[in-house]
Formats: structure tokens, C-alpha cells, sequence
């Protein structure tokens, strides 16, 4: 009956909680190839350069399909659960704070700009201070819902959002893709792996 | 306590409770999205979950959805209270540490 209940447990964790490896599958998807398009501007030069405006139309592209991808699967993952008010509450203030995050990222860089900011150092600001915000969030979410795994893979986000300006323009955005993308897929696999194996992780996840 | 629970010591019934101990305290499932995770018909799910709400261990919850009526589940105080002296009962039975 012991094995029962814990075969049990993990299925629900398993159904519950599989779309966090998934979101950040897509998301680490996302960041190789958009990184990877912007490293291409100025990265290969002299052999090889990406029109800078096809560059920034695939990173848009691949972060509002990487979107899609968090909102369907994290829908999908909770449909027919009904939370209670402090959930709620928990899930909407985290959920705007993702808005009003990005939002204020932008505002602040624009801000910036306006003041004197070159574009060599907009370059470094906006994707090391958007990874950082991601890296937080992931933090938070990892205290709120209890998820050691989102704390983990927050911390080293934050931590490669704090290196990647000493890298310099355009190699930073290289270590992005890699680091970053490649990072957060390793994790997803990792995630994945741990959630078949235990029920641990999930129980955290869900 | 050392008698095994009679009303969850059945396998169908230790899965539902299992399942439902997963959720938050204030958190309630759906009958059909309940049944996927169980891979249980909804006549065998139905029978057991009314077994389970003879004794109060299970919250039935009666809504509507627009037009269509949801039934929402979730354990009860004495339910979660009852599914952990079960658990604790279980392991001491088998020689775990509860």
C-alpha cells in the first residue's frame, strides 16, 4: 500500500508539475537561438553578419512564441483545480509583477538612453538587466511555491546576468545563448529526470 | 492507533486520497480532470468517492460552470487528519519511522 501511495504521488507530480521542464525547455530554446541572432550582428564580422533587423525580429519572435508556450502549458497544467484566495493572491501579484517588471525594464532603459546612454552600453544593459529580472522571478517563485529547483536555476541566472557585462559587446550575447539557453535546458532535462525518479522535486513544483 | 483505517485501507480509495492530499488546503479539484489523474472510470471514481464522504473525509463542492455543473473535491479537515493517521499507521505497521 506504501508503494501504491508513492506511485500515486508521483503521477500526480508527474501531471501536475511536468510543465515547469517544458517552460523552460521552451525558454532555453528561446534564448539559444535569440541570442545566438544577436551575437551574429557583430560576431562573425568580417565572415558573417545578421542584418541587424532580422537579428531583432528573431529574438522577438522566439520569446513571444516562448510565451505562448509558458501561458499554454501553465494553463494546461492547472485546468480544473481551483485554488483558494491566498493562492490566488500569491499567483496574480507574481504574475503581474512579470508585466509591471517588464515594463519598468524598458522604462528604465529608455530613460537612459534619453540621458546619454550609448547604444555599445545599451547592448549590455538590456539583456543583462532582463536576465537578472528573470533570475529573480525564478527566485520568487521558488519561495513562494516552495521549489528549491526555481531557486537553483534563478540564483544562476542572476549570477550569469552579473558576469555577462564583463564580457563586453558582442561576445556577452554568446554567453547568453549558451550559458543561459543552454543552461536552462540542461536544467529542463535535469528537472525532468528528477521528477520521474522522485517526487520531491514536483511536490516543490506543484 | 493501530487498526489500518477500513475506509482508505482499499487501494482505489488510497489513490483518490493521495491524490487529493496533493492540494493545497484551500485548493479543490474538478471531477473530470480528478478522474484523468486517477485513470479511473466515472462510475468507479463516483462509488468510491461516495464511500469516502460517508465518514466527512471528502468536501463535494456542487457549481456551475456558465451552464454546466462542476463538481469540485477536496479533503476535509478530518479527512487530510484521518489520510496522515493512516500514513503514520502504515509506516509503523511496515517498521518505517512515521
Amino acid at each position: 500500500m506504501l508503494a501504491l501511495y508513492n506511485d500515486q504521488q508521483r503521477a500526480v507530480a508527474v501531471k501536475m508539475g511536468g510543465f515547469v521542464p517544458g517552460i523552460m525547455a521552451g525558454w532555453g530554446t528561446a534564448w539559444l537561438i535569440g541570442f545566438t541572432a544577436l551575437w551574429l550582428i557583430d560576431g562573425l564580422k568580417p565572415a558573417f553578419s545578421l542584418p541587424i533587423g532580422l537579428a531583432i525580429g528573431i529574438f522577438i519572435g522566439v520569446l513571444v512564441i516562448a510565451i505562448g508556450i509558458s501561458i499554454w502549458l501553465g494553463v494546461r497544467s492547472s485546468r480544473g483545480v481551483k485554488s483558494g484566495s491566498a493562492n490566488a493572491f500569491s499567483g496574480t501579484v507574481y504574475g503581474v509583477t512579470w508585466s509591471v517588471g517588464s515594463i519598468a525594464i524598458g522604462a528604465i532603459g529608455g530613460a537612459l538612453i534619453q540621458n546619454g546612454l550609448s547604444s555599445d552600453l545599451a547592448n549590455l544593459f538590456y539583456p543583462s538587466i532582463y536576465v537578472f529580472f528573470v533570475g529573480i522571478m525564478y527566485v520568487m517563485a521558488g519561495a513562494i511555491w516552495q521549489a528549491v529547483p526555481s531557486v537553483i536555476v534563478g540564483g544562476w541566472l542572476v549570477v550569469i546576468a552579473a558576469v555577462a557585462p564583463f564580457i563586453g559587446y558582442p561576445w556577452h550575447y554568446l554567453f547568453f545563448a549558451i550559458a543561459g539557453g543552454v543552461g536552462l535546458l540542461l536544467f529542463s532535462v535535469l528537472g525532468r529526470n528528477l521528477l520521474n525518479g522522485s517526487s520531491a522535486f514536483a511536490k516543490a513544483a506543484a | 492507533m493501530d487498526e489500518l483505517d477500513p475506509v482508505i485501507h482499499a487501494q482505489a480509495r488510497l489513490r483518490i486520497m493521495a491524490t487529493l492530499a496533493t492540494l493545497e488546503l484551500d485548493e479543490s479539484i474538478a471531477f473530470p480532470r480528478l478522474q484523468e489523474l486517477l485513470e479511473m472510470t466515472a462510475g468507479n471514481l463516483s462509488t468510491h468517492l461516495r464511500k469516502l464522504e460517508e465518514p466527512a473525509y471528502v468536501d463535494i463542492t456542487k457549481t456551475h460552470r456558465g451552464r454546466t455543473p462542476v463538481t469540485y473535491l477536496s479533503l476535509s479537515k478530518k479527512g487530510r487528519r484521518a489520510f496522515e493517521d493512516y500514513m503514520d499507521t502504515l509506516r509503523t505497521v511496515l517498521g518505517e519511522q512515521p
